[in-house]
């Protein structure tokens, strides 16, 4: 099932928040005289980093506005008419290659990325551990995952309160990891990448045999959730608002964990952790050239120093690690500097036909 | 309180579903077809369930400060998750705003149709019990779950309300949210386990002795009878919206304080979406963004959290003293429509207790013409004719009997049926001939045949029905017995009697001093159908019976 995005309907309520905090409330300013507009199309979770006013700033120095509209990566790939825009910024690998494809275009930019992660408790972070599912990661300043672990709970359909030993969360449902809905959003199509590289094996699901072989484990993830929210925002925000009772694991971008650590403003509360799958993804961030000055704002978002200073202030790593690691340890957040068990996304057509045999079940 | 008084929309929704073919076999009754408020800068045209009416003064602050006023139109949940799936809120409301976007979000025409959501405020569904109530159970200070609730329930050691899910949304969550924790399989039911978990659900609505089209007509109904205000059988509790149950309390005229019972193996919670439609405009888009914005500000969910007894939602803003747990466990929920299909179906043909239901319909020569057209189809559209979301969930259900007792100049002999639990066509279509076979001459003797009805009732084994009596008249009492008749035999009924409700219909030039005075007496409520229509009316009934 494809979903048809209009554009023009995702303001992202980051953005909201961001703007609101930056600049208090009511932001239509004229737009400013001698600038030229490009306009962009991506991932909801970039929308605050193009609405913060000092990214306003930086790109005015260079003579443009960039009017950025949010879309689900998947839909920038397919059914977002991309006519009016100057660049496409998908947040994952796949869907710029396909847009890419589509569109011939030869060169893009990855100015920055984040490796998807998961915001739990440390409640929770220890019964995993005592359960073999979390373990500290290699380097000793991060805490993984283990997704091969997580993956046998879950395919026992063991529920929290199954968990012997468990006062900490003895919740009457099942141990899943909560995602945004895989018909809609990006972040659970990188959360079934990562996933599918280990129920096929530790291997990239690359043929049908192996899709076919994966799909009623990766189908089952999804659905035993029930009711999902179509952005990433949705679950990080209650998250940080309901706690949790709610969602004991969530699955996000590590971006969205370091922005708000960043801005120090009590949202991210001492009982609460960031784990790394083990293996995770990337999510990269490809801007994809299509028109006017949109190469012009690939350009700039990679070697202007104070775009890419403030990518990495709203918790994006940089293409030039130094920029991201110095933000680390001037807002001493908890990131670690390598992430050593990372695989690659399937391809584009593999992931668009895994993720619509899961939504197929929904009916 | 909230009364569900459909303005503009229910006659749009049901023209543009008619014309779609959904109403097939349906004419649209509705006196009038208000066109959709326009567009214009600075106002928000919303979509929104009828509990946002307490949010007014919150909104009136943020249009002062945001020059951005929202102009609701009220409706519930399922009605407008069909209207967004057939494409009737395009163009014509630039936002939804309901306690959930969960059942849209399982209607693929109408999930496309959903873009930015921002999440306002929230409010878990759980069970609220008279304070002595809750002591006598134990349920006070220690951990409860639904199992022990469902057990208790069985047991009838309490009583409570609920609003009826196909037409609240309170109700609807309180449904899945039992079904989710009494299945026990940790995930969210499928169409599949209904079937399994339904002896469970049995023994949980063994106990639900009151239902109601609404969540505000539910807390009223609770807190008069608790005072004696109504006749009807005092209740030890409701399922609800904490916030519903919070400002209960906080309204100080209960004789007792409700507990609040949070479940400890999990709550369904209701976060409030204000939901940007994607067909909007940049305007509409521009002024979302600075409402939400605003409606998102520390001060303002404080504000919110204050006057509607709703959570917060954004981190920062700690909940104040009165609320449960700050952490609740949320229960899965279903995602798909199969789910939600069997599980309302079950609810009605199998797992409520089944409805006891009189009709009073005035067939006297006044109503010749469209007005008995209007009465027989409005009949008829509740015996299964209707392929629409709601009319499917409102026609009459499996095991319950319904009698009509037409009227003139005398009462005529009651017709019952009893639809049968499964197969039920064929008895819906021997009510539905005889819905066809009403024709109008004679007399108006309301009172003479209100009390036939009640003959009937005190005949009849009572025990365990949702019992009620709906009254529709189109003019003034001329035969037999008044209306002081009426109350004197009220005063001298059997306590069972005096308190089955009494819904009267407001339709042509019926009195309204003694519709009101009849529903007042009985603790039942007026519908008005003279601006509504017959249909609209009699399908919104259906939620009380």
């Amino acid at each position: 099932m494809k979903r048809q995005v209009s554009i023009g309907l995702a303001v992202v309520l980051l953005a909201a928040v961001v703007v609101a905090i930056i600049m208090g409330s009511g932001d239509d300013d004229p737009p400013e005289a001698g600038l030229t507009t490009v306009r962009g199309v991506g991932g909801s979770e970039k929308a605050a980093y193009f609405a913060d006013q000092r990214v306003v700033a930086a790109f005015a120095k260079h003579g443009l506005k960039v009017e950025f509209d949010s879309a689900g990566s998947r839909q920038i790939a397919t059914t977002v008419d991309l006519a009016p825009y100057d660049f496409a910024f998908p947040s994952s690998a796949p869907a710029a290659q396909k847009i890419q494809q589509d569109r011939k275009v030869t060169k893009v930019y990855t100015p920055f990325f984040s490796p998807m992660a998961v915001a739990t408790f440390a409640p929770i972070a220890d019964l995993l551990t005592a359960h073999g599912v979390v373990r500290p990661g290699p380097t000793g300043d991060y805490q993984v995952l283990d997704v091969a672990a997580y993956l046998d709970l879950a395919a026992k359909g063991t529920r929290w309160d199954q968990l012997p030993g468990n006062t900490a969360y003895p919740a009457r449902k099942n141990v899943l990891i909560t995602t945004t809905d895989p018909r809609d959003s990006n972040s659970a199509a990188m959360y079934l990448s990562a996933v599918s590289f280990v129920a096929n094996g530790n291997a990239v699901v690359s043929s049908p045999e192996a899709e076919a072989k994966v799909l009623p484990e990766l189908t089952r993830l999804f659905l035993d959730q029930g009711y999902t929210q179509n952005s990433s925002e949705g679950p990080f925000e209650d998250y940080l608002a309901a706690g949790m009772g709610k969602t004991p694991l969530v699955m996000i971008y590590e971006s969205q964990y370091l922005d708000r650590q960043g801005r120090a403003d009590g949202s991210i509360r001492p009982e609460m952790r960031l784990l790394y799958p083990a293996p995770t993804v990337l999510s990269k961030h490809t801007l994809v050239p299509l028109q006017g000055r949109g190469d012009q704002v690939g350009q700039l978002l990679t070697t202007d120093q104070e775009l890419v200073r403030l990518a990495a202030e709203s918790g994006f790593r940089t293409s030039d690690p130094k920029v991201f690691a110095q933000v680390v340890a001037d807002r001493k957040l908890t990131a670690p500097r390598d992430l050593v068990d990372v695989v690659e996304p399937p391809s584009y057509e593999t992931l668009e036909r895994l993720l619509d045999a899961v939504g197929k079940q929904y009916k | 309180m909230n009364m569900l008084r459909h303005r503009r929309f229910p006659a749009l929704a049901l023209s543009l579903l008619a014309a779609t073919g959904l109403l097939a076999g349906c004419s649209d009754d509705s006196g009038s077809k208000p066109e959709p408020s326009p567009a214009e800068p600075g106002k928000l045209r919303v979509l929104a369930g009828s509990e946002l009416a307490d949010l007014k003064p919150v909104l009136d602050r943020a249009a002062q400060a945001t020059g951005v006023r929202v102009e609701f139109t009220f409706s519930g949940t399922i009605e407008a998750a069909e209207t967004l799936a057939a494409g009737g809120a395009d163009g014509a409301y630039d936002a939804v705003w309901f306690s959930a976007n969960r059942y849209p979000q399982a209607l693929p025409e109408a999930a496309r149709r959903l873009g930015n959501q921002t999440k306002i405020m929230s409010s878990p569904v759980v069970l609220g019990l008279a304070k002595s109530k809750a002591d006598a159970l134990g349920w006070t200070g220690k951990p409860v779950t639904w199992t022990d609730i469902a057990k208790a329930a069985e047991e009838k050691k309490f009583s409570y309300g609920m609003t009826d899910p196909s037409a609240s949304n309170s109700g609807f969550s309180a449904l899945v949210g039992v079904a989710s924790a009494l299945a026990g399989t940790g995930a969210a039911v499928t169409a599949g386990q209904v079937g399994a978990v339904t002896p469970e659900l049995k023994k949980f609505f063994a106990a639900q002795v009151l239902s109601a089209g609404s969540s505000g007509w539910l807390s009223d109904a609770y807190q008069r009878r608790a005072t004696g205000a109504d006749p009807g059988q005092k209740i030890d509790g409701l399922v609800n919206y904490e916030s519903v149950l919070l400002s209960l309390n906080a309204a100080g005229t209960l004789p007792e304080p409700l507990a609040l019972i949070y479940p400890s193996d999990g709550v369904v919670t209701a976060d409030y979406p204000l939901t940007l439609l994607s067909g909007a405009n940049e305007q509409a888009r521009g002024d979302y963004q600075r409402l939400t914005d605003f409606l998102r500000t520390p001060d303002t969910q404080r504000e919110i959290m204050t006057s509607t007894h709703r959570r917060p939602a954004i981190p920062g803003v700690d909940l104040s003293a009165g609320f449960g747990p700050k952490d609740l466990v949320e229960l899965p929920f279903p995602a798909t429509q199969d789910a939600f299909d069997a599980l309302l179906s079950a609810y009605f043909d199998q797992i409520r207790h089944p409805s006891r239901t009189i009709y009073v319909l005035d067939t006297s020569g006044s109503m010749a013409g469209e007005r008995i057209d209007a009465l027989r189809t409005s009949l008829v559209g509740l015996t299964g004719v209707t392929n629409d979301l709601v009319g499917k969930y409102r026609r009459f259900h499996g095991r319950e009997e319904v009698t009509f007792i037409p009227f003139n100049t005398t009462p005529q002999a009651p017709i019952s049926f009893t639809v049968p639990e499964t197969d039920p066509q064929a008895e819906l279509d021997k009510i539905k001939q005889t819905a066809q076979g009403l024709s109008a001459s004679g007399g108006t003797a309301i009172y003479d045949s209100l009390d036939q009805a009640y003959r009937l009732l005190g005949q009849g084994p009572p025990a365990d029905r949702f019992t009620s009596i709906v009254l529709m008249t189109d003019g003034e009492n001329t035969s037999g017995s008044e209306y002081a008749d009426f109350e004197r035999a009220q005063a001298a009924r059997s306590p069972e009697l005096r308190g089955v409700p009494v819904f009267t219909v407001l339709f042509g030039e019926g009195s309204q001093s003694e519709m009101d005075g009849l529903a007042k007496l009985t603790g039942g409520k007026v519908f008005d159908a003279r601006g509504n229509g017959l249909q609209q009316v009699f399908r919104e009934i259906r939620g009380y019976q």
